[in-house]
């Protein structure tokens, strides 16, 4: 008895017939009936009979028949599509029963029809990972397969990537590479196989955004809860700050760089080069414009780095046994502070060449360690403010600074990809 | 209405009955089960739903065909919906209420229950759920009913997700409200053991006493629906959803069966003659200079109008097939399911502004002869060419066979087309849902409102009628509380039953009592407080100020229990007032009396205690 086989099964007063699935576990059958509704049946005591093998080819009924039939047009612009994995191209795992990533980049064009014809499209699947499991490794991988990209003459990127460090890889994009097009993250919060995915929208946003002239590394999402615009976060200041909304991504300290009108995506024409705001595309501030710096990888990392959170009760032990990092990222309290315990701890390890950057758990705004006592004996112990940056991307951008910079300490205090605003203007 | 041998036609009928459940909280939330009105919406939000494929690799056919229209959905929410409704945050467990109430309806139906129960996602992409599915699992199956015409057998029951209220349409798709959407839900389907109209409503009213039994499902319109399944041997088998009353139900059954019945007689016959269906032709020119409003106005918009010749369907387009509906009314169906306003006909033609000149034109433009019937679309090019295909198409199919479909039930007890029969393959599993181990230990049987209704008589000595009006009602539960606490038992059934139905009609805010104010106000009876009489009086009271405390509420209204000495002196005072009429009439004037002393009295005593004393009173002066 296999999964696909069709079997009838007895147990009790209760008969069932169907087609057995491999959601199986030692204790139940798992029987899909004729009417499509899944039943669990207790194993012990239950006679089963296979009336018919091989009914359906579960793990196979999947995979879509036949290619991708887009063709080349020249006065289209050309996309790159890299999949790392994630739910905008995800399906159901029957053994498990969870949401995973199996689809590769052709797929994803064939599960987002919507994409045909806005441009032409490179397919590439750098990863196939859950977001969770992604590792500065792939990060290098994803950066090297971007510049491959850009170098074969993609006009912009989009990279499908799980929402969950969404940022993270955002970041590390933003520092490890100069680039002269659009390198666009997109995902979805609600998986691509049901039909109100935030997928759709948030893919046709993507594109239309890798097309325009804001040659940045942007996280496009959508920017409410309603499927009308998405907006386009500085990966280096963005956040996933819900759990499950549609609208989980928010800039922090900024309103996002700008935005994309699915509406007049939908119906739009095509954006034209030297014209950001044709296609629903536009942006609130200034930007880097395509084509304005050469392209350049900057892909090696120092990955032994760590980010810290302190909290009230945070022994001074837990620190100090991070001796052996390169660097350590502080999520300090408030204007960047942490229990004076830990001041004499952070004084050994910067003796030690280890260097300490705070960032404050606040998230929003900019670290100061000269106001009170607490952060002047930080200062004094070797602790680098992080200014405004986020923790997360002060991580990334420390293990970049540590392969890529001599001057560890400026390179953390000076902004070189958006991550560090130097005017607080969190209204604009 | 014809009563046919529906043995000898073969007819089999099956009913699927779906039940919202009162809960405390909803299927997969914790929000409320309440209904609001739109205008009370604080937010709202706007989404497009994309067909996905099912977990076997198939796209349902009628799921595709929604699809092919891409309409944006309006949403409406409230501060008593959150983000599961908005499909912005995860399912929660299943509700354990919900599933208490399903197992205890499984036990009445006398159904197996699943060993384990996984939640489906059924694709829905009309809007009406924001996922583009409805959540929805198989509780039981294989249970049984019993019907004075043999036993119907119950095939599965599920617990599912009500859907979103559909609010209206709008400029780019349609507005729905979130309210309902996550109401739990059960759906009985029976087995296809019906065998006539009879029986089919007797099963679907004895389903219906037995989901009322639990007390624990919802009351009033919208909150039961019924699909009726119905076939005849040679007919086919079509699902008519949305039934809204039981007492349709026999109706509907005999009126689908006429239609199959006269659908068979007009093929035979068509094939008799030898009828066919042309090709769909462009004919505006026979209408360039028409007088008729609805040809004119779509000419006018850029319109046309197309024709289909239908060789030797003459006089049987307009044949009635259910009361007031004829096969033309099925080939229009067809064309408003393509936009179109619907169909002409020439066996309905001369008439809506078109002249006899113009019908004659246009039979010799499809070159039609006095034995073909034309049908005619008017409207712009692209919605007019669908919808005269979509006819002549349904024209076609007369020829051969009475096609399998979903039908609407209509409030006459007809019913219109409304697209093909649903596909199988349409459901996956829901991954955020762990499946439930369900547990029948805890589940009490309920008495049926059958048993309660016998209860009342033998133990309350409640009479039949009161019984039945007070076990089928929404109160039973308050009755018997206030029977429990020493309240008259037929006093608080006909306050909680018949009482409150005369207060409607006569307009007091019935809707405005509390079970507490009952409570009291048979309580006060109970403590001799208040006279029996004075119920109505101080509901109303109650009913107008439901602020107000009951015995405050006697108070003010000057209700409170008369003592016999206010009695006595109230019927002295009478019976002084007629004291010629009582010495010339003795007895005779007691009734004249009663009535003048209870008003005076005005509901504050008992009329027993009343006619006592009147009886007295007069006996003295006699
Ligand atoms: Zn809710």
């Amino acid at each position: 008895m296999n999964a696909g086989d069709r079997i009838h099964v007895e147990r009790g007063a209760q008969a069932y017939e169907g087609v057995l699935l491999p959601s199986s576990t030692p204790d139940h059958l798992v029987v899909k009936l004729d009417g499509g509704y899944n039943v669990g049946i207790d194993r012990e005591d239950a006679t089963v009979e296979v009336v018919e093998t091989d009914v359906y080819d579960v793990e196979s009924a999947q995979d879509e028949e036949g290619t991708s039939t887009v063709e080349f047009d020249e006065a289209l612009p050309t996309v790159s599509l890299i999949s790392t994995g994630g739910t905008i191209a995800s399906t159901v795992d029957y053994r498990t029963g969870a949401v995973t990533a199996q689809f590769d980049a052709e797929d994803v064009l064939r599960a987002v029809p919507d994409l045909a014809g806005m441009a032409n499209y490179r397919g590439r699947v750098v990863a196939n990972i859950l977001s969770e499991n992604m590792t500065p490794a792939v990060w290098q991988d994803l950066a090297r397969a971007i510049h491959e990209e850009i170098e074969a003459g993609a006009d912009g990127v989009v990279v499908m990537h799980g929402t969950d460090t969404m940022q993270f890889t955002a970041s590390a994009m933003a520092f490890m590479l100069d680039t002269p097009v659009p390198i666009v993250f997109t995902g979805s919060q609600r998986s691509a196989d049901r039909p109100s995915s935030d997928n759709v929208m948030n893919a046709v946003s993507a594109v239309a955004a890798a097309k325009s002239d804001a040659a940045e590394v942007m996280v496009c999402m959508h920017e409410s809860e309603s499927d009308d615009r998405c907006a386009l976060h500085r990966g280096t200041r963005v956040r996933k700050n819900h759990t499950s909304r549609r609208d989980a991504f928010e800039t922090v300290g900024a309103e996002p760089l700008g935005t994309v009108d699915y509406e007049a995506v939908r119906e739009g024409e095509p954006a034209a080069a030297g014209s950001a705001d044709e296609g629903g595309v536009t942006f609130r501030r200034e930007h880097a414009q395509r084509g304005e710096i050469e392209l350049a990888l900057h892909d090696e990392l120092e990955t032994d780095v760590e980010l810290v959170k302190f909290t009230p009760g945070t022994d001074a032990s837990r620190l100090a046994a991070l001796d052996d990092a390169a660097g350590i990222v502080v999520e300090g309290t408030g204007l960047g502070h942490v229990d004076t315990d830990w001041i004499d701890v952070i004084d050994d390890l910067t003796d030690d060449g280890t260097a300490v950057v705070m960032t404050s758990q606040c998230l929003d705004g900019r670290v100061c360690d000269r106001v009170y006592d607490t952060g002047r004996d930080l200062l004094a112990a070797g602790v680098v403010e992080g200014e405004d940056m986020l923790p997360g991307t002060a991580k990334v951008k420390l293990m970049w600074a540590l392969a890529n910079t001599s001057d560890v300490a400026d390179t953390m205090s000076e902004p070189l990809a958006g991550e560090i605003q130097s005017q607080s203007r969190p209204w604009t | 209405m014809t009563e046919y041998d529906y043995e000898e036609l073969g007819l089999v009928a099956g009913l699927e009955i779906h039940q919202q459940l009162d809960t405390a909280t909803k299927l997969f939330c914790q929000c409320p089960t309440r209904i609001r009105e739109p205008e009370e919406s604080t937010r709202s939000l706007t989404r497009y739903l994309h067909p996905t494929k099912s977990e076997l690799g198939e796209i349902d056919d009628a799921a595709l065909e929604e699809s092919m229209v891409d309409r944006e959905f309006e949403y409406l929410a409230y501060d008593t919906t959150c983000l599961v409704e908005e499909d912005d945050e995860p399912p929660h467990r299943v509700d354990r209420e919900a599933m208490d109430v399903a197992l205890e309806i499984a036990q009445l139906l006398d159904m197996n229950v699943a060993d384990q129960v996984h939640v489906m996602r059924k694709i829905v992409i009309d809007g009406s759920n924001t996922s583009g599915f409805q959540r929805s699992m198989l509780v039981a199956n294989d249970g049984e009913i019993s019907t004075s015409e043999g036993s119907v057998g119950i095939e599965d029951m599920l617990l599912e997700e009500e859907s979103a209220q559909r609010v209206e349409e709008t400029d780019a798709g349609v507005r729905f409200s979130l309210d309902r959407l996550g109401i739990p839900l059960v759906e009985i389907g029976t087995k296809p053991d019906i065998r006539s109209p009879a029986q089919a409503r007797e099963a679907a009213e004895r389903i219906g006493m037995l989901l009322r039994s639990t007390g624990q499902v919802k009351r009033g319109l919208g909150t039961i629906r019924q699909d009726v399944n119905v076939s005849i041997a040679d007919g086919a088998r079509i699902e008519l959803k949305g039934v809204q009353s039981l007492d349709d139900i026999d109706d509907i059954v005999r009126n689908e069966v006429r239609r199959q019945v006269e659908l068979l007689d007009i093929r035979d016959e068509l094939n008799e003659r030898g009828a066919s269906v042309g090709d769909p032709q462009d004919v505006t020119a026979v209408f360039e200079d028409t007088d008729s409003g609805v040809i004119r106005g779509a000419l006018d918009s850029g319109g046309v109008v197309q024709a289909v010749r239908l060789s030797g369907f003459d006089g049987l387009v307009g044949r009635e097939i259910q009361p007031d509906r004829r096969l033309g009314t099925e080939l229009s169906d067809h064309a408003k399911r393509h936009g179109a306003g619907g169909i002409f006909h020439t066996d309905e033609l001369p008439a809506y502004g078109v002249t006899e000149d113009e019908v004659a034109a246009l039979r010799e433009a499809v070159d039609a002869g006095p034995e073909d019937a034309v049908v005619i679309v008017a409207d712009d090019p692209e919605t007019a060419e669908l919808a005269i295909e979509a006819a002549a198409e349904r024209a076609e199919t007369a020829l051969d066979r009475v096609p399998e479909e979903t039908r609407d039930a209509n409030d006459d007890a007809t019913s219109r087309y409304l697209r093909p029969l649903p596909g199988a393959a349409r459901m996956y599993p829901e991954t955020d849902v762990p499946p439930v181990t369900p547990d029948e230990s805890e589940v009490e049987t309920p008495e049926l409102l059958t048993e309660k209704v016998d209860r009342y008589q033998s133990e309350f000595g409640l009479d039949a009628g009161l019984a039945e009006q007070v076990a089928y009602g929404q109160r039973w539960r308050l009755f018997e509380d206030a029977v429990d606490r020493g309240a008259d038992a037929t006093l608080a059934a006909q306050t909680l039953a018949s009482t409150v139905t005369e207060l409607r009609r006569d307009d007091v805010p019935v809707a405005h009592l509390t079970d507490d104010h009952f409570r009291a106000t048979l309580e006060l009876v109970a403590d001799g407080e208040l006279a029996k009489e004075g119920v109505p009086e101080l509901l109303t009271a109650l009913a107008e100020e439901p602020g107000m405390d009951a015995a405050e509420a006697a108070e003010a209204a000057g209700l409170g229990s008369a003592g016999e000495d206010e009695v006595r002196a109230a019927v002295s005072t009478v019976v002084e007032r007629h004291d010629e009429q009582v010495a010339e009439e003795g007895m005779g004037a007691f009734s004249a009396l009663m009535g003048e002393c209870m008003g005076e009295l005005r509901g504050k005593a008992d009329g027993d205690v009343v006619s006592d004393v009147l009886r007295e009173e007069i006996q003295k002066r006699a």
